[in-house]
Protein backbone atom coordinates (compact mmCIF):
# COMPACT_ATOMS: atom_id res chain seq x y z
CA UNK A 1 0.00 0.00 0.00
CA UNK A 2 1.46 3.37 -0.99
CA UNK A 3 0.74 6.85 0.26
CA UNK A 4 -1.09 7.48 -3.03
CA UNK A 5 -3.34 4.47 -2.40
CA UNK A 6 -4.11 5.82 1.05
CA UNK A 7 -4.79 9.27 -0.34
CA UNK A 8 -7.26 7.83 -2.86
CA UNK A 9 -9.13 5.92 -0.18
CA UNK A 10 -9.27 8.92 2.14
CA UNK A 11 -10.54 11.11 -0.67
CA UNK A 12 -13.27 8.59 -1.45
CA UNK A 13 -14.27 8.50 2.22
CA UNK A 14 -14.35 12.28 2.59
CA UNK A 15 -16.36 12.77 -0.60
CA UNK A 16 -18.96 10.22 0.49
CA UNK A 17 -19.10 10.83 4.23
CA UNK A 18 -19.22 14.60 4.01
CA UNK A 19 -21.25 14.78 0.80
CA UNK A 20 -18.84 16.75 -1.32
CA UNK A 21 -20.63 17.69 -4.53
CA UNK A 22 -19.12 16.07 -7.65
CA UNK A 23 -19.19 19.51 -9.27
CA UNK A 24 -17.21 21.14 -6.46
CA UNK A 25 -14.05 22.31 -8.25
CA UNK A 26 -12.57 23.77 -5.09
CA UNK A 27 -12.23 20.38 -3.43
CA UNK A 28 -8.91 18.61 -3.91
CA UNK A 29 -6.39 16.53 -2.04
CA UNK A 30 -4.38 19.65 -1.25
CA UNK A 31 -7.29 21.69 0.06
CA UNK A 32 -7.20 22.23 3.87
CA UNK A 33 -10.19 20.16 4.98
CA UNK A 34 -10.92 21.77 8.34
CA UNK A 35 -10.27 25.41 7.49
CA UNK A 36 -12.34 25.24 4.34
CA UNK A 37 -15.24 23.63 6.19
CA UNK A 38 -15.38 20.28 4.42
CA UNK A 39 -14.80 18.46 7.72
CA UNK A 40 -16.11 19.89 10.98
CA UNK A 41 -15.22 18.97 14.56
CA UNK A 42 -17.57 15.98 14.52
CA UNK A 43 -16.25 14.96 11.14
CA UNK A 44 -12.66 14.83 12.38
CA UNK A 45 -13.70 12.11 14.79
CA UNK A 46 -15.33 10.17 11.97
CA UNK A 47 -12.23 10.60 9.83
CA UNK A 48 -9.99 9.30 12.63
CA UNK A 49 -12.28 6.31 13.10
CA UNK A 50 -12.07 5.61 9.36
CA UNK A 51 -8.26 5.82 9.40
CA UNK A 52 -8.13 3.48 12.38
CA UNK A 53 -10.46 0.88 10.87
CA UNK A 54 -9.17 1.14 7.30
CA UNK A 55 -5.42 1.24 7.91
CA UNK A 56 -5.11 -0.13 11.43
CA UNK A 57 -3.34 2.93 12.80
CA UNK A 58 -4.25 5.43 15.48
CA UNK A 59 -3.17 9.03 15.11
CA UNK A 60 -1.22 10.40 18.09
CA UNK A 61 -2.40 13.67 19.56
CA UNK A 62 0.70 15.62 18.54
CA UNK A 63 0.27 14.53 14.93
CA UNK A 64 -3.45 15.29 15.00
CA UNK A 65 -2.65 18.93 15.70
CA UNK A 66 0.21 19.18 13.21
CA UNK A 67 0.09 21.31 10.07
CA UNK A 68 0.57 18.14 8.06
CA UNK A 69 -2.76 16.73 9.25
CA UNK A 70 -4.78 19.24 7.28
CA UNK A 71 -5.13 18.08 3.68
CA UNK A 72 -5.98 14.68 2.26
CA UNK A 73 -2.45 14.27 0.93
CA UNK A 74 -0.96 15.35 4.26
CA UNK A 75 -3.21 13.03 6.21
CA UNK A 76 -2.31 10.21 3.82
CA UNK A 77 1.39 10.78 4.41
CA UNK A 78 0.78 10.68 8.16
CA UNK A 79 -1.24 7.48 7.88
CA UNK A 80 1.33 5.92 5.57
CA UNK A 81 4.17 6.75 7.95
CA UNK A 82 2.24 5.29 10.90
CA UNK A 83 1.38 2.23 8.85
CA UNK A 84 5.01 1.69 7.84
CA UNK A 85 6.35 2.26 11.34
CA UNK A 86 3.73 0.15 13.04
CA UNK A 87 2.58 3.16 15.01
CA UNK A 88 5.97 3.72 16.71
CA UNK A 89 5.88 6.78 19.00
CA UNK A 90 8.57 9.29 20.04
CA UNK A 91 7.68 9.45 23.73
CA UNK A 92 5.27 12.33 23.36
CA UNK A 93 2.40 9.89 23.66
CA UNK A 94 2.04 6.38 25.02
CA UNK A 95 4.01 3.65 23.24
CA UNK B 1 16.88 21.79 34.00
CA UNK B 2 14.04 24.22 33.65
CA UNK B 3 12.44 25.86 36.64
CA UNK B 4 8.97 24.44 37.15
CA UNK B 5 6.45 26.91 38.46
CA UNK B 6 2.85 26.19 39.38
CA UNK B 7 0.43 29.07 38.84
CA UNK B 8 -2.50 28.76 41.23
CA UNK B 9 -3.63 25.51 42.80
CA UNK B 10 -4.33 22.17 41.19
CA UNK B 11 -7.74 20.56 41.49
CA UNK B 12 -8.29 18.20 44.42
CA UNK B 13 -7.26 14.61 43.86
CA UNK B 14 -9.44 11.54 44.12
CA UNK B 15 -7.25 8.96 42.46
CA UNK B 16 -7.75 5.33 43.43
CA UNK B 17 -5.89 2.13 42.75
CA UNK B 18 -8.48 -0.20 44.25
CA UNK B 19 -8.18 -1.20 47.87
CA UNK B 20 -9.29 0.71 50.89
CA UNK B 21 -7.52 4.02 50.38
CA UNK B 22 -7.22 6.80 47.86
CA UNK B 23 -3.88 7.48 46.17
CA UNK B 24 -2.07 10.15 48.11
CA UNK B 25 1.12 12.16 47.73
CA UNK B 26 2.56 10.61 44.57
CA UNK B 27 4.52 13.74 43.75
CA UNK B 28 5.81 14.07 47.29
CA UNK B 29 8.25 11.30 46.40
CA UNK B 30 9.90 11.94 43.07
CA UNK B 31 11.15 8.42 42.50
CA UNK B 32 8.59 6.16 44.13
CA UNK B 33 6.77 3.50 42.12
CA UNK B 34 3.65 4.49 40.26
CA UNK B 35 0.49 2.56 41.16
CA UNK B 36 -0.32 -0.40 38.92
CA UNK B 37 -3.62 1.19 38.13
CA UNK B 38 -5.16 4.60 38.62
CA UNK B 39 -8.77 5.62 38.24
CA UNK B 40 -10.34 8.85 39.35
CA UNK B 41 -9.16 12.42 39.03
CA UNK B 42 -5.51 13.05 39.84
CA UNK B 43 -2.82 15.59 39.02
CA UNK B 44 0.28 16.44 40.95
CA UNK B 45 3.49 18.30 40.47
CA UNK B 46 6.13 18.43 43.14
CA UNK B 47 9.78 18.15 44.00
CA UNK B 48 11.75 16.32 46.66
CA UNK B 49 15.10 14.64 47.24
CA UNK B 50 16.83 15.88 44.09
CA UNK B 51 13.94 15.14 41.80
CA UNK B 52 10.62 16.39 40.54
CA UNK B 53 7.51 14.58 39.48
CA UNK B 54 4.52 15.38 37.35
CA UNK B 55 1.51 13.09 37.01
CA UNK B 56 -1.90 13.22 35.36
CA UNK B 57 -4.63 10.55 35.57
CA UNK B 58 -5.24 8.36 32.51
CA UNK B 59 -8.70 9.72 31.73
CA UNK B 60 -7.46 13.28 32.12
CA UNK B 61 -10.26 14.12 34.54
CA UNK B 62 -8.02 16.63 36.32
CA UNK B 63 -6.50 19.17 33.98
CA UNK B 64 -2.92 20.33 33.72
CA UNK B 65 -1.61 22.80 31.19
CA UNK B 66 1.84 24.21 30.60
CA UNK B 67 3.50 27.02 28.68
CA UNK B 68 7.05 28.31 28.41
CA UNK B 69 7.79 31.13 30.84
CA UNK B 70 10.63 33.60 31.10
CA UNK B 71 14.11 32.19 30.59
CA UNK B 72 13.94 28.44 30.87
CA UNK B 73 10.97 28.39 33.21
CA UNK B 74 8.01 26.16 32.49
CA UNK B 75 4.73 27.33 33.96
CA UNK B 76 1.97 24.91 34.89
CA UNK B 77 -1.65 25.54 35.79
CA UNK B 78 -4.96 23.73 36.04
CA UNK B 79 -6.62 26.34 33.80
CA UNK B 80 -5.35 28.04 30.66
CA UNK B 81 -6.66 31.41 31.83
CA UNK B 82 -4.25 31.33 34.77
CA UNK B 83 -1.33 30.98 32.36
CA UNK B 84 -2.71 33.83 30.24
CA UNK B 85 -2.96 35.98 33.38
CA UNK B 86 0.66 35.04 34.14
CA UNK B 87 1.71 36.47 30.79
CA UNK B 88 1.65 33.41 28.52
CA UNK B 89 0.10 33.47 25.07
CA UNK B 90 -2.88 31.16 24.58
CA UNK B 91 -1.22 29.88 21.41
CA UNK B 92 1.74 28.68 23.51
CA UNK B 93 -0.37 26.68 25.97
CA UNK B 94 -0.37 22.89 25.81
CA UNK B 95 -2.12 20.25 27.82
CA UNK B 96 0.02 17.72 29.66
CA UNK B 97 -1.00 14.39 28.11
CA UNK B 98 -3.42 12.28 30.13
CA UNK B 99 -1.90 9.27 31.85
CA UNK B 100 1.67 10.56 31.96
CA UNK B 101 3.95 10.15 34.97
CA UNK B 102 7.23 12.06 34.56
CA UNK B 103 10.21 11.93 36.88
CA UNK B 104 12.93 14.55 36.58
CA UNK B 105 16.35 13.98 38.15
CA UNK B 106 18.02 17.31 38.86
CA UNK B 107 21.41 15.74 39.47
CA UNK B 108 21.63 13.90 36.17
CA UNK B 109 19.37 16.21 34.22
CA UNK B 110 17.41 13.24 32.97
CA UNK B 111 13.75 12.67 32.71
CA UNK B 112 11.84 9.40 32.69
CA UNK B 113 8.42 9.24 31.13
CA UNK B 114 6.03 6.50 32.16
CA UNK B 115 2.50 5.97 31.00
CA UNK B 116 -0.08 4.87 33.51
CA UNK B 117 -1.98 3.10 30.72
CA UNK B 118 -0.76 1.47 27.48
CA UNK B 119 -1.12 3.47 24.31
CA UNK B 120 -4.40 3.16 22.48
CA UNK B 121 -6.17 1.70 25.51
CA UNK B 122 -9.27 3.64 24.66
CA UNK B 123 -9.13 3.08 20.92
CA UNK B 124 -8.96 -0.70 20.92
CA UNK B 125 -11.92 -2.98 21.44
CA UNK B 126 -11.35 -4.46 24.87
CA UNK B 127 -12.17 -8.15 25.13
CA UNK B 128 -15.45 -8.67 26.85
CA UNK B 129 -14.93 -10.23 30.25
CA UNK B 130 -17.94 -12.22 31.30
CA UNK B 131 -21.67 -11.64 31.04
CA UNK B 132 -23.28 -8.22 31.50
CA UNK B 133 -24.48 -9.45 34.89
CA UNK B 134 -20.95 -10.28 36.05
CA UNK B 135 -19.67 -6.98 34.66
CA UNK B 136 -22.46 -5.19 36.53
CA UNK B 137 -21.38 -6.87 39.75
CA UNK B 138 -17.83 -5.66 39.20
CA UNK B 139 -19.11 -2.17 38.48
CA UNK B 140 -21.02 -2.19 41.72
CA UNK B 141 -18.00 -3.47 43.64
CA UNK B 142 -15.84 -0.71 42.16
CA UNK B 143 -18.36 1.99 43.04
CA UNK B 144 -18.79 0.70 46.59
CA UNK B 145 -15.04 0.32 47.04
CA UNK B 146 -14.42 3.84 45.80
CA UNK B 147 -17.09 5.35 48.04
CA UNK B 148 -15.61 3.49 51.00
CA UNK B 149 -12.15 4.83 50.19
CA UNK B 150 -13.58 8.36 49.87
CA UNK B 151 -15.29 8.01 53.25
CA UNK B 152 -12.05 6.76 54.80
CA UNK B 153 -10.03 9.65 53.37
CA UNK B 154 -12.63 12.30 54.22
CA UNK B 155 -14.29 11.30 57.48
CA UNK B 156 -15.34 14.87 58.24
CA UNK B 157 -16.56 15.76 54.76
CA UNK B 158 -19.87 17.48 54.25
CA UNK B 159 -21.36 15.56 51.34
CA UNK B 160 -23.71 16.85 48.67
CA UNK B 161 -25.06 14.67 45.86
CA UNK B 162 -26.32 16.23 42.64
CA UNK B 163 -29.64 14.56 41.92
CA UNK B 164 -31.29 15.00 38.54
CA UNK B 165 -33.71 12.13 39.13
CA UNK B 166 -32.16 10.14 36.32
CA UNK B 167 -30.67 6.69 36.73
CA UNK B 168 -27.03 7.71 36.99
CA UNK B 169 -27.41 10.30 39.72
CA UNK B 170 -30.01 8.17 41.48
CA UNK B 171 -27.47 5.36 41.71
CA UNK B 172 -24.87 7.69 43.19
CA UNK B 173 -27.43 9.10 45.63
CA UNK B 174 -28.35 5.59 46.75
CA UNK B 175 -24.69 4.73 47.29
CA UNK B 176 -24.10 8.01 49.10
CA UNK B 177 -26.91 7.16 51.50
CA UNK B 178 -25.03 3.99 52.41
CA UNK B 179 -21.52 5.41 52.70
CA UNK B 180 -22.23 8.97 53.85
CA UNK B 181 -25.29 8.91 56.12
CA UNK B 182 -25.37 12.72 56.49
CA UNK B 183 -25.37 13.46 52.75
CA UNK B 184 -27.65 16.11 51.28
CA UNK B 185 -29.06 15.80 47.78
CA UNK B 186 -29.22 18.81 45.45
CA UNK B 187 -31.64 19.47 42.62
CA UNK B 188 -31.42 22.09 39.86
CA UNK B 189 -34.30 23.79 38.14
CA UNK B 190 -35.01 27.00 36.29
CA UNK B 191 -37.41 29.47 37.84
CA UNK B 192 -40.65 28.93 36.00
CA UNK B 193 -43.02 31.28 37.80
CA UNK B 194 -46.36 29.64 38.24
CA UNK B 195 -45.61 26.80 35.89
CA UNK B 196 -44.82 23.26 36.86
CA UNK B 197 -41.36 22.49 38.11
CA UNK B 198 -39.41 20.30 35.74
CA UNK B 199 -39.82 16.54 35.62
CA UNK B 200 -36.28 16.28 36.98
CA UNK B 201 -37.18 18.41 40.00
CA UNK B 202 -40.31 16.42 40.74
CA UNK B 203 -38.38 13.14 40.40
CA UNK B 204 -35.58 14.39 42.63
CA UNK B 205 -38.05 15.43 45.32
CA UNK B 206 -39.70 12.05 45.35
CA UNK B 207 -36.45 10.10 45.29
CA UNK B 208 -34.78 12.20 47.98
CA UNK B 209 -37.75 11.56 50.24
CA UNK B 210 -37.67 7.81 49.51
CA UNK B 211 -33.93 7.63 50.16
CA UNK B 212 -34.23 9.70 53.32
CA UNK B 213 -31.92 12.41 52.00
CA UNK B 214 -32.51 16.10 52.68
CA UNK B 215 -32.96 17.99 49.41
CA UNK B 216 -31.43 21.36 48.64
CA UNK B 217 -33.40 22.97 45.84
CA UNK B 218 -31.31 25.25 43.64
CA UNK B 219 -33.76 27.21 41.49
CA UNK B 220 -32.42 30.05 39.37
CA UNK B 221 -33.82 32.68 37.05
CA UNK B 222 -32.75 32.83 33.44
CA UNK B 223 -30.64 35.88 34.20
CA UNK B 224 -28.92 34.26 37.15
CA UNK B 225 -28.09 31.22 35.05
CA UNK B 226 -26.64 33.27 32.20
CA UNK B 227 -24.61 35.37 34.64
CA UNK B 228 -22.44 32.26 35.08
CA UNK B 229 -21.37 32.21 31.43
CA UNK B 230 -17.82 33.51 31.85
CA UNK B 231 -17.21 31.05 34.68
CA UNK B 232 -18.65 28.22 32.59
CA UNK B 233 -16.31 29.09 29.72
CA UNK B 234 -13.10 29.76 31.65
CA UNK B 235 -13.44 27.12 34.35
CA UNK B 236 -15.05 24.63 31.99
CA UNK B 237 -12.16 25.22 29.55
CA UNK B 238 -14.49 24.77 26.60
CA UNK B 239 -16.75 26.71 24.25
CA UNK B 240 -18.67 23.79 22.68
CA UNK B 241 -22.34 24.29 23.34
CA UNK B 242 -23.27 21.03 25.07
CA UNK B 243 -20.42 21.40 27.55
CA UNK B 244 -21.09 25.07 28.18
CA UNK B 245 -24.78 24.38 28.80
CA UNK B 246 -23.88 21.64 31.28
CA UNK B 247 -21.32 23.93 32.90
CA UNK B 248 -23.96 26.66 33.34
CA UNK B 249 -26.09 24.24 35.33
CA UNK B 250 -23.05 23.30 37.40
CA UNK B 251 -22.17 26.93 38.08
CA UNK B 252 -25.70 27.42 39.41
CA UNK B 253 -25.51 24.27 41.52
CA UNK B 254 -22.12 25.26 42.89
CA UNK B 255 -23.39 28.72 43.83
CA UNK B 256 -26.39 27.19 45.54
CA UNK B 257 -24.34 24.68 47.52
CA UNK B 258 -21.74 27.26 48.54
CA UNK B 259 -24.50 29.59 49.70
CA UNK B 260 -25.95 26.80 51.85
CA UNK B 261 -22.64 26.24 53.63
CA UNK B 262 -20.72 28.14 56.24
CA UNK B 263 -17.72 29.66 54.38
CA UNK B 264 -15.41 28.03 56.93
CA UNK B 265 -16.61 24.56 55.96
CA UNK B 266 -16.27 24.89 52.17
CA UNK B 267 -12.90 23.16 52.12
CA UNK B 268 -14.39 19.99 53.55
CA UNK B 269 -17.34 19.86 51.17
CA UNK B 270 -17.40 17.02 48.64
CA UNK B 271 -19.96 17.08 45.83
CA UNK B 272 -20.75 13.72 44.26
CA UNK B 273 -22.21 13.46 40.76
CA UNK B 274 -23.45 10.83 38.34
CA UNK B 275 -21.25 12.24 35.60
CA UNK B 276 -19.36 9.98 33.16
CA UNK B 277 -21.97 7.20 33.00
CA UNK B 278 -23.49 8.70 29.85
CA UNK B 279 -20.12 8.53 28.13
CA UNK B 280 -19.60 4.96 29.31
CA UNK B 281 -22.87 3.90 27.69
CA UNK B 282 -22.89 6.34 24.74
CA UNK B 283 -26.14 7.69 26.15
CA UNK B 284 -26.20 10.96 24.25
CA UNK B 285 -28.41 12.12 21.42
CA UNK B 286 -28.70 15.10 19.16
CA UNK B 287 -31.46 17.49 20.15
CA UNK B 288 -33.74 19.73 18.17
CA UNK B 289 -34.69 23.25 19.11
CA UNK B 290 -36.36 25.74 16.84
CA UNK B 291 -35.88 23.42 13.90
CA UNK B 292 -32.10 23.30 14.39
CA UNK B 293 -30.10 20.24 15.43
CA UNK B 294 -27.79 20.63 18.40
CA UNK B 295 -25.40 18.25 20.15
CA UNK B 296 -24.68 16.26 17.00
CA UNK B 297 -22.58 13.15 17.53
CA UNK B 298 -20.15 11.32 15.25
CA UNK B 299 -21.84 8.67 13.14
CA UNK B 300 -20.15 5.61 14.60
CA UNK B 301 -21.19 2.22 15.98
CA UNK B 302 -22.13 2.49 19.64
CA UNK B 303 -19.00 0.72 20.90
CA UNK B 304 -16.77 3.08 18.87
CA UNK B 305 -18.79 6.10 20.01
CA UNK B 306 -18.28 4.93 23.60
CA UNK B 307 -14.52 5.03 23.09
CA UNK B 308 -14.67 8.47 21.50
CA UNK B 309 -16.82 9.88 24.29
CA UNK B 310 -14.64 8.40 27.03
CA UNK B 311 -11.54 9.67 25.21
CA UNK B 312 -13.20 13.08 25.11
CA UNK B 313 -13.45 13.21 28.91
CA UNK B 314 -9.88 14.46 28.80
CA UNK B 315 -11.25 17.62 27.27
CA UNK B 316 -13.66 20.01 28.98
CA UNK B 317 -13.95 20.60 32.67
CA UNK B 318 -17.68 21.28 32.70
CA UNK B 319 -18.19 19.65 36.10
CA UNK B 320 -15.05 19.99 38.19
CA UNK B 321 -14.20 23.49 36.97
CA UNK B 322 -17.43 25.32 37.88
CA UNK B 323 -17.55 23.71 41.31
CA UNK B 324 -13.89 24.48 41.99
CA UNK B 325 -14.52 28.10 41.09
CA UNK B 326 -16.78 28.22 44.14
CA UNK B 327 -14.31 26.48 46.43
CA UNK B 328 -15.98 23.09 46.17
CA UNK B 329 -14.39 19.72 45.44
CA UNK B 330 -16.28 17.48 43.05
CA UNK B 331 -16.03 13.69 42.81
CA UNK B 332 -17.17 11.85 39.69
CA UNK B 333 -17.98 8.53 41.34
CA UNK B 334 -18.32 6.55 38.10
CA UNK B 335 -14.64 7.24 37.39
CA UNK B 336 -13.89 4.25 39.60
CA UNK B 337 -15.55 1.81 37.21
CA UNK B 338 -14.23 2.88 33.79
CA UNK B 339 -12.39 -0.38 33.18
CA UNK B 340 -15.46 -2.43 33.97
CA UNK B 341 -17.63 -0.39 31.63
CA UNK B 342 -15.07 -0.80 28.86
CA UNK B 343 -15.55 -4.57 28.95
CA UNK B 344 -19.25 -4.35 28.08
CA UNK B 345 -19.72 -6.29 24.84
CA UNK B 346 -20.61 -4.43 21.66
CA UNK B 347 -24.03 -6.13 21.28
CA UNK B 348 -24.97 -4.95 24.77
CA UNK B 349 -23.87 -1.41 23.95
CA UNK B 350 -26.04 -1.51 20.84
CA UNK B 351 -29.17 -2.31 22.88
CA UNK B 352 -31.39 0.80 23.20
CA UNK B 353 -32.35 -0.40 26.70
CA UNK B 354 -28.75 -0.78 27.86
CA UNK B 355 -28.88 1.98 30.48
CA UNK B 356 -31.98 0.59 32.10
CA UNK B 357 -30.74 -3.02 31.94
CA UNK B 358 -27.32 -2.24 33.36
CA UNK B 359 -28.62 0.06 36.09
CA UNK B 360 -30.98 -2.66 37.28
CA UNK B 361 -28.11 -5.12 37.40
CA UNK B 362 -25.81 -2.68 39.21
CA UNK B 363 -28.20 -1.05 41.65
CA UNK B 364 -31.23 -3.36 41.79
CA UNK B 365 -33.67 -2.31 44.48
CA UNK B 366 -31.51 0.57 45.68
CA UNK B 367 -33.25 2.59 42.96
CA UNK B 368 -37.07 2.57 43.03
CA UNK B 369 -38.96 1.30 40.00
CA UNK B 370 -40.40 4.71 39.10
CA UNK B 371 -36.89 5.99 38.38
CA UNK B 372 -36.32 3.17 35.91
CA UNK B 373 -39.65 3.93 34.29
CA UNK B 374 -38.94 7.65 33.74
CA UNK B 375 -38.27 8.85 30.23
CA UNK B 376 -34.85 10.43 29.98
CA UNK B 377 -34.70 14.20 30.33
CA UNK B 378 -31.88 16.69 30.60
CA UNK B 379 -31.61 20.10 32.20
CA UNK B 380 -30.20 21.28 28.88
CA UNK B 381 -33.32 20.35 26.94
CA UNK B 382 -36.15 20.70 29.48
CA UNK B 383 -39.31 18.66 29.24
CA UNK B 384 -42.79 18.99 27.70
CA UNK B 385 -44.47 20.08 30.97
CA UNK B 386 -41.96 22.60 32.25
CA UNK B 387 -40.78 23.99 28.96
CA UNK B 388 -37.38 24.82 27.51
CA UNK B 389 -34.15 23.97 29.21
CA UNK B 390 -30.75 25.60 29.18
CA UNK B 391 -30.28 25.00 25.43
CA UNK B 392 -33.45 26.86 24.55
CA UNK B 393 -32.69 29.59 27.03
CA UNK B 394 -29.26 30.21 25.53
CA UNK B 395 -30.52 30.10 21.95
CA UNK B 396 -33.37 32.48 22.74
CA UNK B 397 -30.87 34.91 24.26
CA UNK B 398 -28.63 34.76 21.19
CA UNK B 399 -25.93 32.80 22.97
CA UNK B 400 -25.12 30.48 20.11
CA UNK B 401 -22.06 28.57 19.04
CA UNK B 402 -20.39 31.65 17.52
CA UNK B 403 -21.03 33.77 20.59
CA UNK B 404 -19.56 31.10 22.85
CA UNK B 405 -16.44 30.86 20.71
CA UNK B 406 -16.07 34.62 20.60
CA UNK B 407 -16.42 35.01 24.37
CA UNK B 408 -13.90 32.22 25.00
CA UNK B 409 -11.44 34.00 22.71
CA UNK B 410 -11.97 37.26 24.61
CA UNK B 411 -11.51 35.64 28.00
CA UNK B 412 -8.21 34.15 26.87
CA UNK B 413 -7.04 37.26 24.98
CA UNK B 414 -6.89 35.50 21.62
CA UNK B 415 -7.46 37.35 18.37
CA UNK B 416 -7.19 34.48 15.88
CA UNK B 417 -10.38 32.35 15.85
CA UNK B 418 -8.39 29.55 14.24
CA UNK B 419 -6.51 29.16 17.51
CA UNK B 420 -9.50 27.35 18.98
CA UNK B 421 -9.45 24.67 16.30
CA UNK B 422 -5.79 24.14 17.06
CA UNK B 423 -6.52 23.89 20.79
CA UNK B 424 -9.27 21.27 20.69
CA UNK B 425 -9.48 18.88 17.75
CA UNK B 426 -11.43 15.64 17.59
CA UNK B 427 -12.36 16.11 21.23
CA UNK B 428 -8.75 16.37 22.40
CA UNK B 429 -6.73 19.25 23.76
CA UNK B 430 -3.50 20.06 21.98
CA UNK B 431 -1.05 18.12 24.14
CA UNK B 432 2.68 17.76 24.43
CA UNK B 433 5.38 17.22 27.03
CA UNK B 434 7.59 20.14 28.01
CA UNK B 435 11.23 19.62 27.10
CA UNK B 436 12.84 20.78 30.38
CA UNK B 437 15.95 22.36 28.88
CA UNK B 438 19.14 23.16 30.78
CA UNK B 439 19.30 26.74 31.92
CA UNK B 440 21.68 29.12 30.19
CA UNK B 441 24.01 29.26 33.21
CA UNK B 442 24.23 25.46 33.40
CA UNK B 443 22.50 25.35 36.75
CA UNK B 444 19.65 23.02 37.21
CA UNK B 445 16.56 24.09 39.01
CA UNK B 446 13.48 22.35 40.18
Amino acid sequence: MTAVDISERIERFVRTQFRVAPTDTRFSRTQPLFESGYVDSIGVVELLAFISEEFGVSVPDDVLMSEEFATIDGIAIVAYRLYQNGNAKDGASPP
Amino acid sequence: MSALRLVGALDPNFGWAGGGRLIDGMCDHAFSAAPDRMVGAYTCIGSSGGGARLTRDPLGLNKLFWAPGDGQAVLFAARPWRLVEAGCRFEDIWSVPAGVDIELDSECGTRRVRWLRPGGWLERRAPSEGSPQSIAERIRAALDGYCAALAEAHPDARIFVCLSGGLDSSGVAALARRHFPEATSVSFDLERGNQFPSADRRAAERLAADLGLPLLRVTVTDEALLAGLDTALSEGIDWRDFNVHAALVNVALARGIAAACDPKELDRVLVLTGDLANEYLSDYHAEQYGGVTYYALPRLPTWALQRVLIRGLETSHREVGPFRAHGLALVQVYAAAVDEYLTLPAPFLADPARKDRLSRMVFGDLIPDYVYARPKTRAQTGDPDAGRGVLGLCVDHGIDHNRLRQRFLELHRVSDPGALDRFIRAGRYRSSLPSFQDTHDGRRHL
